[in-house]
């Protein structure tokens, strides 16, 4: 197995891994400086490394400053993520546990079919999806026939609904699945459980691993999505997201004297993925490498 | 009498089946078949989306033919094949090389984990980082590489030759950790014994990359290939973000660096053509489906198609 990298001089080795290490890690010591930076540093001639002295500033400022509403984005984006993601954790397992274990007829057409969604491009469901959701009756101020009002589009509803089932999520939890001996499940329907018993007190306790697994993906996935957000919360700005917010902040401020407080913006919106994924890091690898195997 | 209870069974059983399946078929009724089916019809209106779907007018087949008439649509198409083919395969390309590399040094982990931490952040910092710290004209990181070497300064993303690379570079950066990771994992499925054998037949590295590692690899490189593409194809982030949404970074031509995403965007939310922006979508489906059955093809002949 290690011949491959055994046999090259290790020096020459170690040199290239440092490379693309800095390659992948200064870029972001660089983001860290540049939000502790004064705005002179941030524009100087050749680039500011480290700052004469650490602007805290920065970061109190976008914190308390009443018009820079990094607090709402948060929030608006730990309330899609988290509603996504337990959305997307309940229709995976339960779709995923009928393909991998039930027998009846149309199973591996839907099964064939989901994995066929893949394929689809956003934009030959969004546009409808977006009138679908703007007409959606009795929410958001519509009438029975959606006249009238926002629809879904004016709550969280609007940037959750299109994404509560996940393809891939129904694949990872069926290859999860039908690791588990059949015999665990026919024990269960001898003492006359019914399936969803069987679901919930078998099939759940297993498949821990994997829901944590999907749940991180679908966590940081919702949390850094862009395309739709920026769509939906165009025309109701109270509703952006992280993502979308740090945008606007771009297109407001980049070059304005103040720039250097839109690095510390930046890196407090990176921070909660980084978190996330240094903390499970052992679970996301996982996933990828379930997806790859298979 | 026992194929009668049988039958029920089997009849409970699909219900059964049906039932766990439920939220799935609702959401993919109301959330994919009717919208998808809504594009078909729409592709053949003209339709701005402010008036009710209704009272849009049929035009035939008027929106496809103003998208082959449209410059701006055509250079999307291109620089999309380019940017997919260039940002899959040379991504996979450094994958593979940095997967090596690491598989057994020192401190993998921490290395992964480096290599890794740019695939969680979110594109609209990595586009900041990159636009403002690496490719800004005067006192960016390249820049300030290039005049240590006495080489003229280079606007990565003002000079419409080499701005789409420039992005695609970032694309690369950002999305290469998790290609590394599966290359990893296929390298750790590899038996030890065929490089043993290969080694008693008097194979040097580069035969054993070659004839054992590259072959074994094959069902990681073809699925990597498909999934990358299918996600490359729709890229939208990083382009929008660098230019093409407009922002301080001067891009002198939107043709040079418009993916088919951008522009589907912004024929639909900004110019309000709605129909001509769903027909985009089908061209776009027609392209994906022709690459996935190429790439599936190609791949797929001969060689090996499991280890185990």
């Amino acid at each position: 197995m290690s011949r491959l990298a055994n046999r090259r001089p290790l020096i020459g080795k170690y040199v290239l891994i440092i490379v693309v290490a800095s390659a992948m890690f200064l870029p972001f010591f660089w983001l860290v400086s540049a939000s502790l930076q004064t705005y002179e540093e941030l524009i100087s001639i050749p680039l500011t490394w480290l700052p004469s002295s650490p602007q805290w500033s920065n970061y109190r400022e976008v914190l308390t400053n009443p018009n820079v509403k990094l607090g709402l984005y948060f929030s608006n984006s730990l309330i899609v993520s988290a509603a996504v993601t337990a959305s997307v954790l309940l229709t995976s397992s339960l779709a995923g546990y009928a393909l991998a274990k039930l027998r009846f007829p149309g199973r591996d057409a839907f099964f064939t079919f989901t994995l066929s969604t893949m394929m689809f491009p956003t934009f030959i469901f969004l546009i409808p999806v977006y009138y679908i959701l703007k007409r959606f009756p009795f929410l958001g101020g519509n009438d029975l026939f959606g006249r009238g009002g926002s629809g879904a589009l004016s709550s969280h509803a609007g940037l959750v609904l299109p994404f509560v089932v996940s393809a891939w999520g129904i694949f990872l939890m069926r290859q999860f699945m039908m690791n588990i001996p059949d015999d665990f499940l026919d024990a269960a329907r001898i003492d006359g459980a019914s399936e969803f018993r069987i679901f919930t007190t078998v099939i759940a306790p297993l498949v821990k691993p994997a829901f944590v697994t999907l749940g991180i993906f679908q966590f940081i996935g919702s949390w850094n999505s862009f395309l739709w957000p920026l769509i939906v919360t165009t025309s109701a700005p109270r509703l952006m997201t992280l993502p979308v917010g740090l945008r606007m902040m771009v297109t407001a401020y980049s070059t304005s004297t103040v720039q250097n407080r839109l690095f510390a913006a930046t890196v407090l919106g990176i921070i909660p993925t980084i978190v996330i994924f240094l903390a499970l890091q052992r679970h996301y690898v996982k996933g990828i490498t379930l997806s790859g195997i298979k | 009498m026992s194929s009668q209870s049988s039958r029920r069974r089997a009849m409970q059983r699909t219900i059964t089946g049906y039932a766990f399946l439920s939220p799935a078929i609702v959401f993919y009724m109301i959330f994919l078949i009717i919208p998808v089916a809504m594009s078909v019809y729409i592709s053949f209106r003209k339709w701005n989306m402010l008036v009710p779907l209704s009272s849009s007018t049929f035009i035939g087949l008027k929106n496809y033919q103003d998208l082959f008439r449209d410059e701006l649509f055509l250079c999307a198409v291109k620089n999309t094949l380019v940017w997919a083919i260039g940002t899959v395969f040379i991504g996979m390309l450094i994958a593979l090389i940095v997967a090596i590399l690491i598989l057994n040094a020192r401190w993998a982990p921490f290395w992964r984990f480096l290599i890794f931490a740019p695939v969680v952040t979110p594109l609209v910092a990595v586009a900041r980082i990159w636009e403002s710290g690496i490719y800004k004209t005067s006192g960016g990181m390249l820049n300030s590489i290039l005049a240590m070497m006495h080489l003229r300064p280079e606007h990565w993303l003002a000079d419409s030759r080499i701005a789409l690379f420039s992005i695609m570079a970032v694309a690369i950066w950002a999305s290469v950790g998790s290609t590394v990771i599966v290359f990893t994992a296929g390298l750790k499925g590899i038996p030890d014994e065929y490089y043993q054998a290969a080694k008693i037949d008097g194979a040097n590295s580069w035969h054993e990359f070659r004839h054992v590692t590259l072959p074994l690899l094959r069902p990681t490189i073809l699925f990597l290939s498909v999934t990358g593409l299918i996600g490359a194809w729709q890229a939208f982030d990083l382009v929008f973000q660098m230019g093409a949404g407009g922002t301080q970074s001067g891009v002198s031509s939107v043709k040079s660096i418009i993916l088919l995403n951008v522009y589907l965007y912004q024929m639909a939310f900004q110019n309000l053509r709605m129909g001509r922006a769903t027909a985009g979508a089908f061209v776009l489906f027609l392209i994906i489906l022709c690459f996935t059955f190429v790439v599936l093809r190609v791949l797929r002949e001969g060689g090996v198609e499991s280890y185990e």
